[in-house]
């Protein structure tokens, strides 16, 4: 399998402190990466140098072999990478169809036909098919902001799948979020990546779910590579159960 | 009741252009948090662009083009990107003392290089009543309303029935995660600027008829476009589209039946109590920022 993301020797400091500090990885096609790590480890920073939100200091992230480091969010997103936030990123004011019409609007047509074409883009029918993907499809028209919080979490991968995405990075798709929900929620995951071919990079601290759904795992701790494997592998590693796991 | 009626539909015409203006108030409050205290004079100024351009003899369509044209440009794009923006990043509360000085400069301006006299301004209606069921209502009390109404449908139908309206919700709500999913955010914002320049022309076009085109004109309609967009919620259009219905209805109404002195008190006293016991106003929600 070919790599879809390769990250090399990536640095972020801030001040004297190194949030992340020479961290370097490959994701397969198709694959579901996991990462872990405790609190402060750097994961989330991790992130968003991956993503543009954050210039990294130093190192390089490759996206198909094409180097994308600084590359802009919304141009990342444009090439097929979508991500959902430890922070819900939706929507409130907007219906459940309409945060997921705009999530994948603006990658057809011409900036004219974004701007004065028809106002569902043609994409009503994607998005009732998410919906009901998401097991969400009683509210569709309900506003976002009204949503639980696990379907508001729902709602956010949803987004992150409409654009039809090669790779999606989830930053604690789990946290807060009930166990019927989470069930449903790994589910849908298992099925996108099925069905489309999709690739994952899961950041997450419910180590049962990482465990359940990711095929390989990468353990961070502050901000580097402490140890990298199967879940199974992981789970016996002495240095992870030290850094993470707790003794 | 023929007059009460009479009284209604002027109430309604003049709380259509406290709308108009108080929906400028809320739109830049929602997409970029600006408090713009130099909304009434706002409204004065694109008459008196109206009517420089007559002085140049241009038939009063072309005026209102022109006056169109500057506004957005001035009132629009140019308040933006000269005071807006550099003031915004120092907070909210320096921003709208600027806008304060806004006010002063603009009233004093016009004072100084137009004229400190009242000014007639042609009318889009004939200067008539029409005579429905008994009822007296003045054409140009009622092209306001019908101007100011559907200008405010257009609106509504911009923000919720085309992508165009789509994105600028999604800038106004969650510019984060908007500007990740490609939707331009910087544009969105310049765009409301533009329909607050376009919506003051518009008010400006309507009332400078009734009031003659003076620059005292933006004091009491500024501070009664705010009371309504407090009132109404002051981060919900149909908010401010209530505020200012509600507001010219009772204007009117308690200066016909309570007081001529106290009209300006009593929409005081409707802001004081929605303050206390509706502090989101009458359609506003609850909102959370970050600081």
């Amino acid at each position: 399998m070919t790599a879809v993301l390769e990250v090399a020797n990536l640095r972020k400091r801030f001040g004297g402190v190194a949030a992340v500090d020479g961290v370097s990885f490959e994701v397969r096609e198709g694959e579901i990466l996991g990462i872990i790590g405790p609190n402060g480890s750097g994961k989330s920073t991790l992130f968003n140098c991956i993503l543009g939100q954050l210039p990294p200091s130093e190192g390089e992230v490759r996206l198909d072999g094409r180097v994308t480091t600084r590359m802009r969010p919304c141009d990342l997103n444009r090439l097929g990478v979508s991500r959902t936030f430890q922070l819900l990123q939706i929507f409130p004011k907007l219906s459940v169809r309409d945060n997921l019409i705009l999530a994948a609007q603006e990658h057809q047509g011409t900036m004219l036909s974004r701007l004065f074409g028809r106002r569902d883009a043609g994409l009503t029918e994607a998005a009732d098919q998410m919906v009901a993907f998401f097991k969400l499809d009683h509210l569709a028209d309900e506003l976002a902001g009204g949503l639980s919080y696990g379907q508001q979490k729902l709602l956010d991968a949803a987004m992150a799948f409409m654009s039809g995405p090669r790779l999606v990075l989830l930053d604690e798709p789990a946290g807060g979020v009930n166990l019927t929900m989470l069930a449903n929620l790994k589910d849908r995951l298992k099925a996108f990546n099925k069905e489309r071919g999709a690739t994952f990079v899961v950041i997450e601290h419910n180590m049962e779910f990482v465990m359940s759904l990711c095929s390989r795992v990468l353990v961070l701790a502050e901000g580097k590579v402490l140890a990298e494997g199967l879940p199974a592998e992981l789970r016996a590693n002495p240095a992870v159960i030290e850094a993470y796991l707790g003794r | 009741m023929a007059n009460f009626i009479a009284l209604v539909i002027a109430g309604l015409a003049t709380g259509a252009l406290y709308a108009l203006v108080a929906i400028g108030f809320t739109l830049l409050w929602q997409t970029s948090q600006t408090i713009n205290f130099a909304q009434g004079e706002f409204v004065m100024l694109p008459a008196f662009f109206m009517l420089a351009a007559m002085n140049f003899h241009l038939p009063f369509w072309a005026a209102i083009l022109i006056g169109l044209a500057l506004s957005m440009t001035i009132l629009g794009c140019a308040f933006k990107k000269l005071l807006v923006d550099p003031m915004l990043k120092h907070g909210v509360l320096p921003l709208a003392i600027a806008t304060m000085a806004l006010s002063t400069f603009l009233k004093e301006s016009v004072k100084t290089f137009y004229s400190a006299e009242a000014s007639p301004f042609p009318s889009l209606a004939p200067d008539a009543d029409l005579h429905i069921l008994g009822v007296a209502v003045s054409w140009q009390n009622l092209a306001v309303l019908v101007v100011a109404l559907a200008a405010m449908v257009a609106l509504q139908a911009l923000l919720n029935r085309t992508r165009l309206g789509r994105q600028m919700q999604a800038a106004a709500q969650n510019p984060t995660a908007a500007r990740i999913l490609g939707v331009p955010v910087e544009r969105m914002i310049l765009l409301t600027f533009l329909i607050n320049g376009a919506l003051v022309a518009l008010a400006s076009l309507l009332i400078s008829p009734i009031y003659l085109a003076k620059f005292t004109n933006g004091e009491t309609l500024g501070l009664a476009a705010f009371v309504a967009a407090i009132v109404g919620g002051y981060n919900q259009i149909r908010g401010a589209i209530v505020g200012g219905l509600l507001l010219g209805v009772v204007d009117n109404l308690s200066a016909a039946y309570v007081s001529t002195q106290y009209r300006g008190a009593i929409p005081m006293a409707l802001l004081i109590a929605i303050i206390l016991f509706k502090p989101n106003g009458l359609l506003g929600r609850a909102e959370e920022r970050t600081v």
